[in-house]
């Protein structure tokens, strides 16, 4: 393989492994499966990347194989089954940057998050990343029309997780 | 604000939640070897083919014994050159669909396309796998037709089957058809099933959209 093109790839890689991580840390629950999760992602990225073309921006492209792999390809470890709640020790490490209700309150967000399914979660996922109803529909594959609905639709449903 | 909201404005703050990996420790995620449900049903499709191919190849050159009774049974009625065309040809078919429903899999596609995609390809699997058992069905109707008809021993012996014989024979002829088939399909429900579990149900989901 092409050294310039391995190299211009871990370049890049390394500057936006932020998206790869947030995919991780939606779909999986701890720590090994998130480490699972981020080498399939990388392992997809690097295959699809030779076709890679410049015009769309490699971030956005990311985003496409990162979902694509959390929801479709990747099958997962069997140690997602290990139970240390991943978001708790996140949660422990930022606790001394809010307060307690707020910290109590997206914890909850968190697990309600965790509890949609993989569909819902791609939506919320997109949402959180500021992406607009367009994008949404292209990297799903659904109309716009529909982005919107089921969008409002996850937002019903994690209101009536929060408040049974 | 609703719920998201404030979910938003926290996972916009959070951006390094995770150690950040350097360029050394990616070069070796890259060479790792990819666990894909794609890349499963590429070796289950590579899989089907050789054991058919093997299933329907092996007897006839393993054995001269066993080809010299097909010979014998089935004469020269150019059935068995006819049959032996015929299957090549459609495995070559097959061959070159899964080969493009394969390389028509792309990671950077649309979601449901990507699922449609796989959907597809494993739709290739399951026509092959039925197109088998469909010709294991009728090449055995024929061999036992042939055998009760032609082959001197167990036409004898057929000849002198009572009413009760008789359909005590096809009864028994036909429930083995029908547990042979039966487990086939149990297994492949078992594989593609575990297999494609998820996708099915994102499938679904995203369908579920669209009405």
């Amino acid at each position: 393989m092409d050294k310039t093109l391995e190299n211009s790839f871990v370049e890049l890689l390394e500057k936006h492994q932020n998206i790869v991580h947030k995919v991780c840390r939606l779909y999986t629950n701890n720590q090994d499966a998130h480490n699972d999760l981020f080498q399939e992602i990388t392992i997809q990225l690097w295959k699809a990347y030779p076709k890679f073309r410049g015009d769309a921006k490699f971030s956005t492209w990311m985003y496409r194989v990162g979902l694509n792999t959390a929801i479709t390809l990747y099958r997962k470890s069997k140690r997602t089954i290990n139970t240390q709640a991943f978001d708790t020790v996140q949660f422990k490490i930022k606790a001394e940057e809010y307060d307690d209700t707020e910290e109590q309150q997206l914890k909850v967000l968190y697990k309600a998050v965790h509890q949609l399914n993989d569909i819902e979660k791609a939506l919320v996922f997109l949402y959180l990343e500021d992406k607009n109803y367009s994008e949404i529909s292209e990297t799903l594959g659904i109309s716009e029309v529909n982005a919107r609905v089921k969008m409002n639709r996850v937002k019903t449903k994690l209101r009536t997780i929060l408040n049974p | 604000m609703d719920e998201l909201d404030i979910l938003k404005k926290d996972w916009q703050r959070a951006n390094n939640t995770h150690t950040p990996l350097t360029s050394k420790e990616i070069y070796p995620l890259m060479k790792k070897k990819s666990s894909s449900i794609v890349k499963t049903l590429f070796y289950i499709s590579i899989g089907e083919l050789l054991l058919w191919v093997l299933i329907n190849s092996i007897p006839y050159f393993s054995s001269a014994e066993y080809r010299a009774k097909l010979e014998a049974t089935y004469g020269d009625s150019g059935l068995i050159t006819v049959i032996t065309i015929i299957s090549y040809t459609v495995i070559l078919l097959f061959v070159y669909l899964l080969f493009k429903s394969h390389k028509s899999i792309s990671v950077t596609d649309s979601a449901k396309k990507l699922m449609e995609s796989i959907i597809k390809t494993r739709k290739v699997i399951k026509y092959y796998v039925i197109y088998n058992l469909a010709m294991a069905f009728i090449s055995l109707t024929v061999g036992i037709y042939f055998a009760i008809t032609h082959d001197p021993v167990l036409s004898q012996q057929v000849a002198q089957f009572g009413n009760k014989e008789m359909f005590v024979f096809t009864a028994f002829i036909l429930v083995f058809f029908a547990v042979f088939i039966f487990v086939i399909w149990l297994f492949y429900r078992l594989i593609y099933g575990v297999l494609l579990r998820r996708l099915n149900r994102n499938y679904k989901e995203l369908k579920k959209l669209e009405v």
